[in-house]
């Protein structure tokens, strides 16, 4: 079949630039944070020269010593994903967002979020802003916009309910937007698996007789979708397979048969390369570990040491340099090409 | 197709002043009404009697530049502007010898370059430059590529028939369609009138209420004009009967008729065969939340989005190493 058309989900650029292999998306990682190290114990040399209060010494051999591993950076990352959902459903209770839309809402900023990571490290953008932006970035490209006055209300009244120095402000959001979507290569389109796994409920009901029971599978299978989206499997597999996979989940808790439904649609050739990555997924969504706050704190306070100064407002280089200079405090990452 | 072949088809008018003259025999317009007045290949002027009068023996000097010509070579002018006749002149006759046409080339950068020079051939003959070396670059080509040049004017003449003959077919078929109409027209009219009548007769005679009898009579008014309506068909003609006919005899290029027929409408990717059950079970419908209200959007296409969501991709491979690296490299 040589003159076969091509597929339309392989011309989205979520298929195109956003998949990886593995070994691939730890490589890109490790580099990544490999040149945030790097980049970091430059902006303290330099802060050296500019700060005549000396003890950089110090300053730098501390850094050096609390420097953040790859798998430390994903562990904070990971906690301020799960805040996302968190956030998601405050704006639900408040009414600003539809429920209809909150899935999608949520899932995309968890993918604006884990696709910027792969181009910044923690040590430059801290991720408890960058989420908040991913999130706000989200609800506009999902159709639920909300204005920026009404975003920011419950995270200030939560900041002076908890008594914190900062109180967040509209331009903490809006300051990073630029910088997330270049770092996100201006590509806002993100395909979830809720779609999916909704047209799998659809298209069983073909095969399955026992409607009230596919209903009941069908409801629990968003819990797996709703794992699935703080994993990688997102860079490895289609939307579609992912949400098969967590449907398969879904249906052995409710002690259901869905390979009756996959036997009796695709041909048996098809279905066993499909069979692998389904195991694989099954096992990535189950395999997931929530990142809990004590290890977030922990991290956060080594962070709070090997920050870059060029990006950190209360620095010292910051203040002398940047602020100095009347410049925007806009920096671009080093890495994106 | 050349400004002056297309001229000629259409029957331009030559052009004609009021003040025309001939610079030969003096005589004008104002006198002579009929008066054509001439033009030869050195684009001089002079009326058709002295033509005639001068060239009818054979080939003999023009009065004016003493080049030598001969009667065949007067035609009519077409523009006012002599030089613009010149030009148009020129570029029929290049047009005649260099009719290569893209698809007679591999590549894009080809067929520009010679279109180049063409062009530059053509300049040299409108400014008057060089003109023993374009002649003799023409009489090359003209060698070089004769079975070409054949071929080519043969598939212009078959472009030029086909194009007139489906002129003169929706031509004809627009004639039909309104005398159609217009006998459509003419029979409504009658059985309005036929009605109507019947109506007053109905009045006259029948022991019914006179307002059944005019409702019943305008409801089989209605009806007939509706009916008369239904039945105006648009004359149907068969393209492919009449290119037939012209390719009968005709050498045509191989595999050009074959080509399948071009679907606008055609999606660029592969299409999704999906059969959608009547009813489905549904109750997280957006449909039953009063959401999806963009106008145009039916249950079902959005039953088919979902499940096209479902079956995107769901065998696609995942990346492996071997991959990725191929992509870096």
């Amino acid at each position: 079949m040589a003159d076969r058309k091509p597929q339309l989900f392989e011309q989205t650029s979520q298929y195109q630039h956003w998949r990886f292999t593995p070994s691939s998306l730890a490589k890109l990682r490790a580099e990544n944070n490999r040149l945030g190290v790097d980049r970091v114990l430059l902006g303290l040399q330099q802060e050296a020269q500019v700060d005549d209060q000396g003890a950089s010494d110090t300053r730098i051999a501390e850094a050096t010593d609390n420097l953040l591993t790859p798998a430390e950076e994903l562990k904070l990352i990971g906690f301020y994903l799960q805040m996302i959902k968190f956030c998601a459903k405050v704006y639900m209770t408040s009414k600003l967002l539809k429920p209809e839309s909150l899935n999608n809402v949520k899932a995309t900023a968890i993918n604006f979020m884990k696709r910027f990571y792969l181009h910044n490290v923690v040590f430059d953008y801290h991720p408890k802003n960058i989420m908040l932006t991913c999130l706000y970035l989200a609800t506009k490209v999902e159709n639920a916009f909300m204005k920026i006055d009404d975003f920011i209300r419950p995270l200030a009244a939560a900041d002076a309910k908890s008594g914190s120095k900062t109180v967040t402000k509209s331009e903490d959001v809006l300051g990073l937007e630029f910088i997330v979507i270049q770092s996100l290569q201006f590509e806002l389109a993100v395909h979830h698996p809720y779609r999916a796994a909704y047209g799998f409920y659809l298209d069983m009901q073909q095969y399955i007789e026992d409607k009230d029971r596919l209903r009941d599978v069908y409801e629990r299978t968003a819990h797996y979708i709703d794992q699935s989206l703080h994993t990688d499997l997102v860079f490895f597999y289609q939307p579609s397979q992912i949400a098969l996979g967590a449907f398969k989940l879904a249906a052995k808790d409710k002690d259901f048969d869905v390979d009756l439904y996959l036997t009796q649609r695709f041909d048996a050739r098809s279905l066993e390369l499909l069979f692998l990555a389904l195991d694989e997924i099954q096992d990535g969504i189950t395999g997931f570990a929530q990142a809990t706050k004590e290890d977030a704190r922990l991290i956060d306070r080594k962070l709070i040491l090997c920050r870059n100064p060029e990006k950190n407002p209360n620095s010292v280089l910051y203040k002398k340099t940047v602020v100095a200079q009347g410049d925007v405090p806009y920096v671009s990452d080093s890495d994106s090409d | 197709m050349s400004v002056l072949a297309s001229a000629h088809q259409q029957e331009i008018p030559a052009f004609q002043a009021d003040d025309d003259t001939c610079p030969q025999c003096k005589s004008e317009r104002y006198l002579n009404k009929p008066m054509k007045l001439l033009v030869g290949p050195c684009y001089h002027k002079m009326c058709e009697s002295c033509v005639t009068q001068r060239f009818d023996a054979g080939p003999a000097p023009c009065p004016v530049c003493e080049r030598i010509l001969r009667k065949a070579e007067f035609y009519q002018q077409i523009f006012e502007d002599l030089t613009v006749e010149n030009e148009v002149r020129i570029r029929k006759r290049m047009a005649m010898i260099f009719n290569k046409r893209q698809e007679d080339f591999k590549q894009l950068k080809d067929y520009n370059d010679y279109l180049e020079m063409v062009e530059d051939i053509t300049l040299k003959l409108l400014y008057d430059e060089d003109t023993d070396e374009a002649e003799f670059l023409i009489e090359k080509y003209r060698r070089d590529n004769t079975a070409l040049i054949v071929k080519n004017q043969t598939k212009l003449r078959r472009e030029e028939v086909i194009q007139r003959l489906i002129f003169d077919q929706e031509q004809l078929k627009r004639q039909q369609q309104w005398e159609e109409q217009k006998k459509q027209y003419a029979k409504e009219e009658r059985e309005k009138a036929e009605i109507k009548n019947s109506l007053i007769t109905a009045l006259a005679t029948s022991t019914m209420d006179a307002k059944d009898i005019v409702k019943a009579k305008m409801i089989q008014l209605k009806k007939s004009s509706l009916s008369s309506r239904n039945a105006m068909r648009s004359v149907q003609f068969n393209y492919d009967d009449l290119l037939a006919d012209v390719d009968d005899g005709n050498d045509l290029d191989e595999g050009e008729a074959e080509s399948a027929p071009l679907d606008p409408a055609e999606s660029p990717y592969e299409p999704v065969n999906i059969e959608l059950m009547d009813r489905y079970d549904d109750p997280f419908s957006a449909f039953r939340q009063g959401g999806l209200t963009a106008a145009g959007v039916t249950r079902e296409m959005h039953q088919r989005y979902l499940i096209e969501g479902a079956l995107a991709g769901l065998f696609a491979r995942p990346l492996d190493d071997d991959d990725s690296v191929a992509e870096q490299q």
